[in-house]
C-alpha cells in the first residue's frame, strides 16, 4: 500500500510517515501544499494524510482538486482545528475520515486500514475469501484456520491484490504501490511473490486463488465470503 | 416627554396656542376700535345735525326745534337715540323726545369733542362744547350731549367674539389634527427603523433592509456596520483561536507521538504520555470555551437545519460502516439566533455521540415553544449511564472503550450553559439516550 503523507511540520510528518513504514507502508512525503497536490494527484497514492492547516495550497484545496481530478482513494484528514466546520468542510470536500491532533499512533493507523478496507468494499479488518482469511489488523493469513507464513512483501502483494479483488492488477501497478520512490524497483520480484504466494496458499493447487493474465497482470478470484 | 411625537406635539400646540390667544387678541381690539370709531362718527354727526337745528328763542337762550331734526328717532321715545343741551351751568336747555337717565354733564372746551361709553346704563356719549353767538353779540357757553344706548352694540361685539373665537379654535384644532398627522408621517420611517431593529435583535431579520430618508441613512449604514463589525468579530476571534489551537496541538501531537514511540525508553514514555495528556485537555477545554460564542444581541439568524443536514452527510461518511439513518425534522423556515459555530459544535457533538453509541438510528427534531428553541436528539443505543448528570458536568467518558463521549457532552454543556439554556438526558422511546437541549429564544 501506498500513503502519501501531507504535513508542514518536519517532526509529525516524520513521526506519522515512521508510523505507515513500519506497518509496511510505502510512503510519500510533502511538506507543503503544491507538492502535497502535485502527488496526490500524479502518484499512485492508495490512502492520503492531509494536514488541513497548511501553508500556500490548503489542505481543503489539495483534497478538492485531487477529486476534481478523479482521484478517488481514501483521504484522512489531520486537523488541529476541532471546530466541526472545519471538520465539515474537508468532509465536503472529499476527504473520508478525521483525526484531530493529538493523537494516538494506533488510531491512525486503524483510521487508515479501516478506510482502505472500506475503499475495497470490506467492512471487517479480516478479508475472507472462501477458506483463505487475511487479517489487516494482526497482519495474519489463516488458509482452512490453519496459519500462513508470509513475509512483508508477500503480505503486501496479497492484501493489495485482495483489497482490488476481481479485479486485474499489472506488476508495474504493484510494484508503484508497494514499494517508496527510492527504493530499487524490479517488476521480476513481483513474480516471484505471486509464485511463492501461490505456494504457500494453495500447496496442493486445489484453489487457484490467483490467475496470471499474460501481459496484463494478476488477478485475485477467490470469491468473498 | 420621552417620546418624540410627543415632545414635538407639545411644542406645536404651546406655539399654536399663543399665536391663537395673541391673534383673537388683536382681531378682537381692531374690531371693537373700528366698532367704536363708527359709532363716535355717527354721534358726530348727529351733533352736527342737532348744531343745525338749533336756534335761539325768544329769551335769547338757545334751543332746538323738534321739526327741523333730520333723525327722527331723537323725536320718537325709546328709540335709543337721547340728546340734550346744557347751557354754562351745566342746567338742562332742551332735551330730545326722551332723555331720562341724565349723566352728569361733559363739559369739554369750546369745539371739543368727549367721547365716553357709560357702564351704567349701557350707552355711549358723545359731548361736545361751544360757544353760540347770536345777534346781540352775546356769546353763550353751551354743550350739546348724544346719548346713544350701547346694548346693540355690545351684542354685536359679544356675536363677533363668539365667531371669532370659534372659528380660531376650530381652526386650532385643524392645525393641530394636520400637525399631528405630519408628524406621524414625518417621523414613520423612525419607527419602522426602530421595528427593523426589534427584528434584527430577536433574530428575524439578519440586517437592516428597508429604505430611509437621507437623514436617516447615514444612521442605518452605521447600524449594519455596527451588526456587521459584530459578527465578523466573532469571526476573526475564531479564527485567531483556530490558528493558536493549530500551532499548540502540532506540536503536542509531535510530543504524543514521542510517547508512543517504540524506541523512547518506557520510564520516559508514560509521564511524557500523562503531561502530554494533560495538556491536550487543557489546551482542549479552555479554546472549546474561548471560540464559544453564546447569547449575543446582534447575532445573525441561523437556519438550524442545514447545518444539521451538512453535519449528518459529514457523519454519515465518517461512519459508513455502521449505515448510519438519520431523520431530521424542523419547522419550514426555522431560524434561530444562535451563533453559526456554535451550532455546528453544538449538533456536531451531539450526533457525533449518537453515531458512536447508538444503534444507527438517529433522530434529530428542531423546533419552538414559548420560551425556547428545542433541539432533540434520539439514538437506539442503550442510553446513557445513571451518572449522566454527572457526566455533563465533567468530561467523564461513558465508555472507556470509545473515548470521547464525556468530552463532547461537555462541549455541548458548555454552549448550552452559554446560551443559558438547559439540557436534559433522557431515555429515547427507541430506548436509546434522547439528549434535549433547551436555548431561550
Amino acid at each position: 500500500m501506498r500513503a502519501l503523507v501531507i504535513e508542514d511540520d518536519p517532526h509529525l510528518r516524520g513521526q506519522v510517515t515512521q508510523m505507515f513504514a513500519d506497518e509496511g507502508f510505502a510512503v510519500d512525503q510533502a511538506a507543503d501544499g503544491e507538492n502535497g497536490l502535485y502527488m496526490a494527484t500524479e502518484y499512485p497514492v492508495d490512502i492520503a494524510i492531509v494536514d488541513l492547516g497548511l501553508p500556500g495550497t490548503s489542505g481543503i484545496d489539495i483534497i478538492r482538486k485531487a477529486r476534481k481530478a478523479g482521484r478517488s482513494f481514501p483521504i484522512l484528514i489531520l486537523t488541529a482545528r476541532d471546530g466541526w466546520q472545519s471538520k465539515v468542510e474537508g468532509l465536503e470536500a472529499g476527504a473520508d475520515d478525521y483525526l484531530v491532533k493529538p493523537f494516538h499512533r494506533e488510531e491512525l493507523l486503524a483510521r487508515a486500514r479501516a478506510l482502505l478496507r472500506r475503499s475495497g468494499g470490506w467492512a471487517q479488518p479480516q478479508l475472507t475469501c472462501g477458506p483463505v482469511t487475511v487479517d489487516t489488523t494482526a497482519k495474519t493469513v489463516t488458509v482452512n484456520e490453519r496459519p500462513v507464513e508470509l513475509t512483508a512483501y508477500e503480505f503486501k502483494v496479497l492484501e493489495y491484490l485482495i483489497l482490488h479483488a476481481g479485479e486485474v492488477v499489472s506488476k508495474s501497478t504493484l510494484t508503484e504501490h508497494l514499494y517508496a520512490e527510492e527504493d530499487e524497483r524490479d517488476s521480476n520480484v513481483i513474480e516471484v511473490f505471486i509464485r511463492r504466494l501461490r505456494t504457500k496458499i494453495d500447496p496442493d493447487g486445489t484453489l487457484a486463488p490467483i490467475t496470471t493474465l499474460r501481459g496484463s497482470g494478476y488477478r485475485w478470484d477467490l470469491p468473498r465470503s | 416627554m420621552t417620546s418624540l411625537r410627543a415632545r414635538l406635539l407639545a411644542a406645536a400646540s404651546a406655539v399654536l396656542a399663543a399665536f391663537f390667544v395673541l391673534t383673537a387678541a388683536v382681531l378682537d381690539g381692531a374690531f371693537r376700535d373700528s366698532t367704536l370709531q363708527a359709532q363716535r362718527d355717527k354721534l358726530e354727526g348727529l351733533v352736527y345735525s342737532l348744531l343745525a337745528a338749533a336756534r335761539t328763542d325768544a329769551n335769547g337762550d338757545l334751543t332746538v326745534e323738534p321739526n327741523d331734526i333730520s333723525d327722527r328717532r331723537l323725536v320718537q321715545p325709546a328709540s335709543g337715540l337721547q340728546a340734550a343741551l346744557f347751557d354754562e351751568q351745566a342746567r338742562l336747555v332742551w332735551t330730545s323726545a326722551e332723555f331720562l337717565e341724565v349723566p352728569p354733564p361733559q363739559m369739554p372746551g369750546v369745539g371739543q369733542w368727549a367721547f365716553h361709553q357709560l357702564r351704567k346704563p349701557p350707552v355711549f356719549s358723545l359731548s361736545y362744547g361751544l360757544r353760540w353767538i347770536d345777534l346781540q353779540d352775546d356769546p353763550k357757553r353751551y354743550t350739546f350731549v348724544v346719548l346713544e344706548d350701547a346694548t346693540s352694540f355690545e351684542r354685536q361685539l359679544r356675536t363677533y367674539r363668539r365667531e371669532l373665537w370659534l372659528w380660531l379654535a376650530a381652526a386650532a384644532g385643524g392645525l393641530l389634527l394636520v400637525q399631528y398627522l405630519v408628524l406621524r408621517w414625518g417621523l414613520a420611517p423612525v419607527r419602522r427603523l426602530v421595528n427593523e431593529l426589534n427584528a434584527v435583535e430577536r433574530g428575524e431579520r439578519s440586517e437592516i433592509h428597508g429604505s430611509y430618508p437621507d437623514e436617516l441613512v447615514s444612521l442605518t449604514q452605521g447600524l449594519n456596520a455596527m451588526i456587521r463589525s459584530e459578527r465578523n468579530q466573532q469571526t476573526r476571534y475564531r479564527n485567531a483561536l483556530g490558528d493558536l489551537a493549530h500551532s499548540l496541538k502540532t506540536p503536542l501531537a509531535v510530543l504524543f507521538g514521542m510517547s508512543e514511540e517504540p524506541r523512547v525508553p518506557e520510564e520516559l514514555r508514560s509521564p511524557l504520555r500523562e503531561q502530554v495528556g494533560h495538556m491536550q485537555q487543557i489546551t482542549d477545554y479552555q479554546l472549546r470555551k474561548a471560540a464559544t460564542a453564546g447569547r449575543r444581541t446582534l447575532a445573525e439568524p441561523i437556519a438550524p437545519a442545514p447545518i444539521a443536514a451538512k453535519i449528518t452527510q459529514a457523519l454519515t461518511k465518517v461512519y459508513a460502516d455502521r449505515e448510519v439513518k438519520f431523520e431530521l425534522s424542523a419547522p419550514p423556515q426555522f431560524r434561530m439566533r444562535a451563533d453559526n459555530g456554535d451550532l455546528f459544535e453544538l449538533f456536531g457533538n451531539l450526533l457525533d455521540n449518537a453515531c458512536k453509541y447508538g444503534g444507527g438510528r438517529i433522530r434529530i427534531r428542531i423546533s419552538r415553544d414559548d420560551q425556547d428553541n428545542v433541539i432533540e436528539v434520539d439514538d437506539d443505543g442503550p442510553g446513557f449511564p445513571e451518572e449522566a448528570q454527572e457526566l455533563l458536568q465533567r468530561g467523564v467518558r461513558a465508555d472507556t472503550q470509545k473515548p470521547g463521549q464525556g468530552i463532547g457532552l461537555a462541549a455541548v454543556y458548555e454552549i448550552v450553559k452559554a446560551y443559558e439554556g438547559r439540557i436534559v438526558l433522557a431515555r429515547s422511546e427507541w430506548g436509546g439516550g434522547r439528549v434535549t437541549v433547551r436555548l431561550p429564544i
